[in-house]
C-alpha cells in the first residue's frame, strides 16, 4: 500500500521544493549531462575534482604568465576567502550579515597598523620584551627621545588579526544575535557603517581617508614578497585551500549540523538541544577570522588600506559572490567570488574595449564613454534579481541530489506489534522511591488578556505515559512549551527528576533528558532525514569547532558513534525512513515527516518524550502502528506524555489521563474514568450533551 | 551669531530635512508594515524620483536657479512637478513589487530583501549609465524670500517645503484612517490571511502600498532637489539610510512613528553634527539604528502590527 496519502501541506512543500529547483528543463539537462559522473562514487568524485583544482591553481601561474593576470588572480583569492567566511555566516548558520567588510577592514587596519610607520608611541621599556621578539625596533633620532618603531611579522599577524577580527565579532554579535532575521541584517549594516567611519575619523591611528601607507610586506625565509603578486597568489591558494578544507570539516560536523539546524528553523534547533546564543556567535566569530586574515593578506599585498576599500559596496559584492556560487557551498563560493572577480579585472575591461569600439563604428558618443568596469554593480544587480527569483540554491547547490528509491524500497508494510529491536542508548532512569518524573505546581502562562494555562499541576510517574487531551486552544501545546523551555511561565514551577528546570533555556532541558516534538512539524527541512536525527544527538555528543576541524580520534568515534545511534533510533519504524536517511526531509511524505520528528527527539537519549499529537494525519492502519511503537518506546524505558485528538489511541496506551479545558486542568485519572467525567464531556461536547447523558 | 542663533538655524535646517526623511521613512515602515519586507530599493526610488523631478521642471522650461516663478506660475508647475513624479515614482514601485517580489512573498527567510538590494542596484545604475556621474544642476523656481528670526535665517522655500510634506502627510493619514482602501490596507497589516478570508484583495492592498510609499518616496525626490539644489545617483544610499532609521526609531509598521522618527533624525542630523562634528553624524545616527532594534525593537510609538516570529 502506498505510504501515505499527501496532505495539502505535503503539496505545498513539494511545490517550494519544486520552486527552488528552478526550471525543470536545467535540472534534466544537467541530470543527462551529469549521469556518467554518478557512476564514479561520491567521495571519489570529491577527491578527484579538489585535485584537479588544485593542480590547476598550482599551474596557473605557469601557463598565465603575465603579471596583471596573477596580480588579479591574487587579488580574487582573498575576495573568495571573504566569500568563504561570509559563507559560513549566511549559507551555514543563515545569519544575514550586510556589513561583513567591517571584519575584513578590522583584520586589515590591525595588520596594517603594527606593520607600518603609521604609530611610533615612544620608547620605554615595557617594549622591551616585544623587541627581543624581534617584533618592533627602537628608532633613535639624535636630539629626540628614542621611539617604537613597528614591524611585526606577517606570519604572526595571519592569525592575529584573525583573532582580532574574531573577537571584534563576538563583541558586535553578542548584544544582537538574537533579533530576527532582516533586524540582524540592518544591525550588522550598522556595524558595517560605523567601522570605516571611525577609521575616517581616527586619523592618528589610521591616518584616516588618506590611508596606511609603507605597510611591510611579508617575509619568508630571507625572501621579502614585495609588490610581485606570484607569491602572494601561491600564499592565497594555500589559504583557500586551507580555509574550504575547514569549511568542508565544520559543515560536515556536530557544529555545522547545528548552524544548519539553527537556519532552517531556530526554535526546533533549540528544543533539539542546540545552543542557539553560542552556536550563532560562533559563527560570526569564524567568519569573522576568516574576513581578519584575508585583510591582512590584502593590505600587506597592497601595501596599502583606505577607508573606501571596505564600504557597503564591498559588504554586497561578497554577497553576489555566495549568493552566485550556491548558498551554503564552499565549493561553489568560492567558484562564484573567481567568476565575479575576474569578470570586473578581465571581461569587462575587454567588453568595454569593444563597446567603445562600436560606438566609434556607430558615431555613438555615448557608446564610446559607456565604462562597463564602473557598472559592475548593474550586474551585481541583476546577479542577485535573477538568482533570487529563478535559482535560489545558486550556481552549485549545497544539498545533492539523491537517487529514487526503487519500487521494493518505496513500499511499507504496516506493520504491527511494536519496534521489534531494542535501543542500546535508552536506559530505564531510577529514581527515589516517591520522586515523579515530572511535576508541575501551579504552572501558569498568560499572553496578554487570555490565560493560556492556568495553575496546572500535573505528575507523570517513571515509565508510564501520560495522555494530555483537551478541545482546540485549551492550553496543551502552550503546556509543552513551558515544560520544554520555549515560553518562560508567568507562575508556577517545574521539576524533573527532583530537580526545578523552570524557566531553564530549551538546550538545557533537553541535555537534562526531556525531548520533544512539533504538532505543526518543525523539521529541518534542506537537510537529510539522518541530519535531522544527528541534530538530535548534538545535547549527547562534545565535539568542539577545533575538534571538529582537526578530527582527533576521540571526535571520529564520537561521530562514528552517533551515526550508529541515529541509523539505531530510524529503525524504530522499520523501512520506512531508513532508506531514505539521505533524503532531504521536505521529500519525504507527511506520516513519514511525523515518524523523523520522534526519530529526531528519541536520538538524544530522553527519560521523557513529549509527543505533541504524533499521528494527526496519519491513516488508522499507521496509527494503529505508531501507537504500539510508542508503548515499545515505554517498555524499552521511557516516559511519554502525549497529546493526542484521536481518543482511541490515547485510551489504548495510556496509564494515566489529564484533560486541560481552558487551560486549568478538569479531570485526571485512568481513561475510562476520565470519559465518564461530567466536566470532559462537557468540555468537548458542549452543556447540552452532559445533561442528556 | 550667538550660540542661540546657530541652534535656532540648525533646527530649522533639521525640519527641513527631517520632513524629508519623514516622507522617505513613510514608504519604509508602511511597506514593512504590510508584507515585513525591507525594502532596499526604496533608497534608490527616492534617488529615481529626484531625477524625474528634474526632467520635469526641465521639460517645461526650467533649468538651474535663474528663472523664479511667483504666484499662479509657481503652483501650477510645482503641481504639475509633484504630480508627475509622484505618478511615475508609483508606478515604478507597483512594478518592482509586481516583477520582483510578488513571486517572493511566500518565500521564507531573507530572499526578498535581497532581491530588493539587487533592484536598488539596478536602478543605481541604471541612473549612473544614463546620466552619467556628475552632479546634476537642479531646477529651482522657488523664490528665495527671508525672514530673520534673530540671527537665523528661516527662507520662504523651507517653509513652502514644510507645507507641502505636511499636506502629503496629513493626506495619506486620512487616507489610511478614513477610507475604505485604507482599512483593507490596516486589516492587512494586522492579519493577512483574515483579510483575505474578510474579501480583502491583499494583492492590491500590497500594489497600492507599494504605490504609495513609492510616490512619497519620489515627492522626497523632488524636495531633496529643491532644497540642496543639486541631484545625483549617489543620494539614495544616505538618506535612504537615514529614513531607514527614522522608521525604526519611529517603530517599523507605523505611520505616525515615522514622521515623527524622520522629523527627530533630521534634528540629530543638523543640531548633532553642530555640536559634536559632521563627521561623526553617522556614527551617531547609526548607534541609535543599532541601540533601537536591539534594545527597542518597537521603536518609540510601538508597533502598529503584532510581531510575529
Amino acid at each position: 500500500m502506498a505510504d501515505v496519502t499527501p496532505t495539502p501541506a505535503a503539496d505545498v512543500d513539494a511545490g517550494a521544493a519544486a520552486a527552488r529547483a528552478g526550471a525543470p528543463w536545467v535540472a534534466q539537462l544537467g541530470a543527462r549531462l551529469l549521469g556518467p559522473i554518478q557512476w564514479v562514487p561520491a567521495a571519489a568524485r570529491a577527491r578527484v575534482g579538489a585535485g584537479a583544482a588544485l593542480a590547476a591553481a598550482l599551474l596557473f601561474p605557469a601557463v598565465v604568465r603575465n603579471g596583471g593576470d596573477i596580480d588579479a588572480m591574487a587579488n580574487a583569492l582573498a575576495f573568495a576567502i571573504l566569500a568563504l567566511g561570509l559563507n559560513i555566516v549566511v549559507g551555514f548558520a543563515g545569519l544575514l550579515d550586510l556589513g561583513y567588510a567591517a571584519f575584513f577592514a578590522i583584520g586589515a587596519y590591525t595588520y596594517g597598523i603594527v606593520a607600518s610607520g603609521q604609530v611610533h608611541p615612544l620608547w620605554s621599556p615595557l617594549w622591551e620584551p616585544l623587541r627581543w621578539l624581534g617584533l618592533v625596533g627602537r628608532f633613535h633620532i639624535a636630539g629626540a627621545p628614542d621611539t617604537v618603531q613597528m614591524h611585526f611579522s606577517f606570519w604572526l599577524m595571519l592569525p592575529g588579526a584573525a583573532l582580532v577580527a574574531a573577537f571584534f565579532g563576538i563583541l558586535f554579535g553578542a548584544p544582537t544575535l538574537r533579533l530576527k532575521g532582516d533586524y540582524l541584517a540592518i544591525v550588522t549594516l550598522g556595524f558595517g557603517e560605523i567601522v570605516p567611519i571611525v577609521v575616517r575619523n581616527t586619523p592618528t591611528l589610521t591616518n584616516g581617508a588618506m590611508g596606511l601607507n609603507g605597510v611591510i610586506s611579508p617575509q619568508i625565509f630571507g625572501y621579502r614578497f614585495g609588490v610581485n603578486a606570484l607569491p602572494f597568489y601561491y600564499l592565497g591558494v594555500v589559504m583557500i585551500a586551507l580555509l574550504i578544507f575547514i569549511s568542508y570539516r565544520l559543515k560536515d560536523s556536530r557544529i555545522g549540523r547545528a548552524w544548519m539546524a539553527i537556519r532552517e528553523d531556530e526554535i526546533a534547533a533549540g528544543a533539539m538541544g542546540v545552543n542557539r546564543t553560542r552556536l550563532k556567535l560562533l559563527a560570526f566569530a569564524v567568519g569573522a577570522a576568516f574576513a581578519g586574515a584575508t585583510g591582512t593578506y590584502y593590505v600587506a599585498k597592497l601595501q596599502t588600506a583606505t577607508p573606501e576599500m571596505f564600504m557597503f559596496p564591498v559588504s554586497v559584492m561578497i554577497l553576489v559572490m555566495i549568493v552566485l556560487g550556491g548558498t551554503g557551498n564552499p565549493a561553489g563560493v568560492v567558484v562564484g567570488a573567481l567568476i565575479l572577480q575576474l569578470l570586473q579585472s578581465w571581461f569587462l575591461q575587454d567588453v568595454t574595449q569593444w563597446t567603445h569600439a562600436l560606438g566609434r563604428l556607430v558615431g555613438s558618443p555615448w557608446l564610446q564613454r559607456v565604462e562597463l568596469v564602473q557598472s559592475i554593480e548593474l550586474i551585481f544587480g541583476i546577479i542577485l534579481v535573477v538568482m533570487m527569483l529563478f535559482r535560489r540554491e545558486g550556481l552549485i547547490p549545497a544539498t545533492r541530489t539523491t537517487a529514487a528509491l526503487s519500487l521494493a524500497e518505496q513500499a511499507a508494510q504496516p506493520s504491527r506489534g511494536g519496534i521489534g529491536v531494542t535501543l542500546s542508548g535508552i536506559r530505564k532512569v531510577e529514581l527515589p522511591v516517591g520522586t515523579p518524573l515530572l511535576e508541575t505546581r501551579g504552572l501558569t502562562k498568560r499572553f496578554g488578556g487570555i490565560t493560556a494555562v492556568r495553575d496546572v499541576d500535573l505528575v507523570v510517574q517513571p515509565h508510564t505515559i501520560v495522555g494530555l487531551i483537551g478541545p482546540n486552544g485549551s492550553g496543551k501545546t502552550t503546556f509543552f512549551n513551558l515544560v520544554t523551555g520555549l515560553d518562560v511561565p508567568d507562575g508556577g514551577r517545574v521539576f524533573f527528576m527532583g530537580r526545578d528546570i523552570t524557566g531553564r533555556p530549551a538546550h538545557e532541558i533537553v541535555e537534562r533528558g526531556i525531548a520533544r516534538t512539533f504538532q505543526t512539524l518543525r523539521l529541518f527541512n534542506n537537510m537529510t532525514v539522518l541530519e535531522n536525527v544527528l541534530v538530535g544527538m548534538h545535547a549527547r555528543t562534545r565535539a568542539s569547532a577545533v575538534g571538529a576541524v582537526v578530527r582527533p580520534p576521540s571526535v571520529r568515534a564520537e561521530e562514528a558513534a552517533a551515526r550508529e545511534w541515529a541509523l539505531e533510533v530510524l529503525r524504530i519504524f522499520g523501512n520506512r525512513l531508513l532508506p531514505r536517511v539521505n533524503h532531504l526531509a521536505s521529500s519525504l511524505s507527511y506520516a513519514n515527516r511525523r515518524r523523523l520528528e520522534i526519530a529526531r527527539a528519541v536520538a538524544s537519549r530522553p527519560q521523557l518524550l513529549l509527543l505533541d499529537e504524533p499521528t494527526a494525519g496519519m491513516n488508522p492502519a499507521e496509527t494503529m502502528e505508531l501507537a504500539d511503537q510508542i508503548r515499545s518506546l515505554k517498555e524499552m524505558g521511557l516516559t511519554v506524555l502525549l497529546i493526542e485528538h484521536k481518543l482511541g489511541v490515547v485510551n489504548d496506551i495510556s496509564d494515566r489521563v489529564a484533560v486541560l479545558d481552558y487551560g486549568e486542568k478538569i479531570a485526571e485519572g485512568r481513561a475510562e474514568e476520565v470519559q465518564r467525567n461530567d466536566d470532559v464531556i462537557r468540555a468537548y461536547l458542549g452543556r447540552t450533551s452532559a445533561a442528556r447523558v | 551669531m550667538t550660540f542661540h542663533d546657530i541652534l535656532l538655524q540648525q533646527v530649522i535646517n533639521g525640519l527641513s530635512l527631517g520632513a524629508m526623511y519623514s516622507l522617505l521613512a513613510l514608504g519604509f515602515t508602511m511597506v514593512y508594515g504590510i508584507i515585513e519586507l525591507i525594502n532596499f530599493a526604496h533608497f534608490n526610488v527616492f534617488m529615481v524620483g529626484s531625477f524625474i523631478a528634474m526632467f520635469v521642471l526641465e521639460g517645461i522650461g526650467l533649468r538651474g536657479q535663474a528663472r523664479v516663478l511667483t504666484g499662479v506660475p509657481l503652483v501650477n508647475a510645482l503641481v504639475l512637478a509633484f504630480g508627475i513624479t509622484m505618478l511615475v515614482s508609483g508606478l515604478i514601485g507597483v512594478a518592482i513589487e509586481r516583477t520582483a517580489l510578488r513571486p517572493m512573498r511566500h518565500v521564507k527567510g531573507t530572499a526578498a530583501m535581497i532581491t530588493t538590494i539587487g533592484i536598488s542596484y539596478i536602478l543605481f545604475n541604471v541612473i549612473l549609465l544614463t546620466v552619467g556621474a556628475q552632479a546634476q544642476n537642479y531646477p529651482n523656481p522657488l523664490p528665495a524670500g527671508t525672514w530673520h528670526l534673530g540671527g537665523a535665517v528661516l527662507r520662504l522655500r523651507e517653509v513652502l517645503l514644510w507645507v507641502v510634506s505636511l499636506a502629503l502627510m496629513a493626506a495619506l493619514h486620512v487616507f489610511v484612517r478614513r477610507t475604505k482602501m485604507g482599512k483593507a490596507m490596516r486589516a492587512t497589516a494586522q492579519d493577512q490571511e483574515a483579510a483575505r478570508m474578510m474579501g480583502v484583495e491583499v494583492d492590491q492592498v500590497v500594489m497600492l502600498t507599494f504605490f504609495i510609499g513609492s510616490a512619497l518616496a519620489g515627492a522626497a525626490g523632488l524636495i531633496f532637489g529643491l532644497y540642496y539644489n543639486y541631484t545625483s545617483f549617489l543620494i539614495g544610499y544616505q538618506a535612504g539610510l537615514r529614513a531607514f532609521t527614522a522608521a525604526v526609531l519611529g517603530g517599523i509598521g507605523n505611520i505616525v512613528g515615522a514622521m515623527l522618527g524622520g522629523l527627530v533624525i533630521g534634528l540629530i542630523e543638523s543640531v548633532g553634527g553642530q555640536l559634536l562634528a559632521v563627521r561623526w553624524t553617522d556614527v551617531i545616527i547609526f548607534s541609535i539604528l543599532i541601540a533601537v532594534l536591539v534594545f527597542r525593537p518597537a521603536g518609540l510609538l510601538g508597533l502598529s502590527t503584532p510581531q510575529r516570529s
